[in-house]
């Protein structure tokens, strides 16, 4: 009975690796996303502009404060009520991006925080402007702290993404419900849409412990 | 060159500054000694705006510092400043700790930035450590790549807050040996230490500070055999009798 369930799923594997491709879609464009606007909302909390920071402060701690389901929702549901009419698709990369935005903007922040006063005052003392000093002096060694953790809630967001699944969006997530409809075998299917996500993750999770290895041992090369 | 009238800076409610008025004319040593919280740091950190000042005028090589229109780059790029923990960018070697502003402000073509770079580490005696990166030095070390940062920008100031301060005692007379050559060379410097040999030695002038105030200024001679007030002799006889 088993053999004749691991046979039918089988058959439907280039169905689970399609739902893989777009996991991948999704995940990606909003890792990419969101690492360009978190690094460019990390940067300007660094900054102290009071109003901006505020601002930011609030919009990050809404969404880390709310459920990402809940997010998409209003995103995919809420929105064409203002005539804002969006596709499953795009609808679950913003709101995915958004969420990598707000974790990223956090983790660069505190990177950049990190960094000693001193090595900005003696930037300033020789003429380097803001943005080179942010280039050349602040960012390099920001990047010591902010890598691990970064790869880290990618790991992270990649899981979140099969929350997009609820809106229709045909994941991996996705791939599994359908198929369990077909193959009454909930370990089994699901058993695979894990090993999928897995896949993708785990390189992603020793590569994280590998930077953290290799970031913390001192500047000496 | 330095031309402070009637400067004053607060830190919140504390009177850091209180009506500075000081002259430093090119080429000239100055050397100024205090008690900590003193307001020394405070006062060479406001000649290129580390810190603004809130009253007063300060004049830098005919630039208004406390002007906002003032240009602070160019400013910047005219005064070397070294300070007590080094600040070297631990990322870079110390060619490239040299190089860097010269090449991103003064726009100096890389090829000769490294020449100058190689010239001034040459100059601070470290023409071996080009590449370098500072953890690999000893702190000796590190401050002379710093002064030599500084001097690679060609500054016409060079601004030193409490250099050997972080120092183990056998490292100081490095660094101070790198910065009696500079004032030979007839650099404009302001020193703010504890070395009073370097002071004795060196100095053209030697100012007193204690409480935000200029309390005297005099040549090393005088000011060490005839201090003018009781809060300089009380200051001296502690730490020169240490």
């Amino acid at each position: 009975m088993l053999s004749f369930y691991i046979e039918q799923l089988a058959g439907s594997l280039p169905f689970f690796l399609k739902g893989l491709g777009m996991t991948v879609a999704v995940s990606g464009l909003s890792l990419v996303a969101g690492t360009v606007i978190g690094f460019v909302w990390g940067i300007v909390r660094a900054k102290r502009v009071r109003v901006l920071t505020l601002l930011l402060g609030a919009w990050v701690d809404v969404i880390r404060g709310t459920p990402f389901l809940v997010q998409v929702f209003i995103i995919f549901f809420l929105l064409p009520e203002f005539g804002i009419q969006l596709e499953a698709f795009p609808a679950a990369v913003i709101a995915l991006s958004n969420l990598a935005a707000c974790f990223i903007c956090e983790i660069v922040a505190a990177g950049i925080a990190a960094v000693p006063a001193g090595q900005r005052e003696a930037a300033t003392s020789t003429g380097l402007n803001w943005f080179q000093q942010l280039r050349y002096i602040v960012l390099p060694q920001a990047m010591r702290v902010i890598l691990p953790p970064l790869v880290g809630q990618y790991v992270l967001l990649i899981k979140d993404s099969s929350v997009v699944s609820a809106i229709g969006v045909v994941d991996v997530t996705r791939v599994g419900w359908l198929t369990v409809q077909r193959v009454p075998q909930g370990l089994l299917v699901f058993g695979l849409v894990a090993l999928l996500y897995f896949v993708i993750c785990y390189p992603l999770v020793q590569l994280s412990s590998i930077l953290e290895k290799r970031m913390s041992s001192g500047y000496n090369r | 060159m330095i031309e402070f009238k009637d400067v004053h800076k607060w830190f919140g409610e504390l009177h850091v500054l209180n009506g500075i008025s000081l002259t430093v004319d090119a080429a000239e040593v100055l050397v100024v000694c205090g008690p900590s919280g003193s307001g020394k740091s405070t006062l060479i950190r406001c000649i290129n705006r580390l810190e603004p000042i809130q009253k007063g005028e300060l004049v830098v090589d005919g630039m208004k510092v406390h002007d906002s229109r003032t240009n602070m780059t160019k400013l910047r790029a005219e005064i070397g400043f070294v300070f007590q923990q080094f600040n070297l960018y631990p990322h870079m070697t110390a060619l490239q700790n040299v190089t860097l502003a010269p090449m991103k402000v003064r726009k100096t073509p890389r090829k000769d930035a490294e020449d100058q770079g190689r010239y001034c580490l040459e100059k601070v005696g470290l023409g071996d450590k080009l590449n370098q990166y500072p953890a690999q030095l000893s702190g000796g070390q590190q401050q002379r790549v710093a002064i030599a940062r500084g001097l690679c920008m060609r500054p016409k100031i060079m601004l030193f807050d409490e250099p050997t301060s972080a120092l183990d005692p056998e490292m100081i007379n490095e660094v101070l040996e790198v910065m009696r050559n500079l004032a030979r060379e007839g650099m404009t410097m302001i020193v703010v230490t504890h070395e009073m040999g370097f002071a004795r030695e060196v100095a053209h002038r030697v100012a007193f500070m204690d409480m935000g105030e200029i309390i005297e200024t005099a040549p090393p001679a005088e000011f060490f055999a005839r201090p003018g007030s009781e809060r300089t002799k009380l200051f001296l006889s502690k730490i020169l009798t240490h």
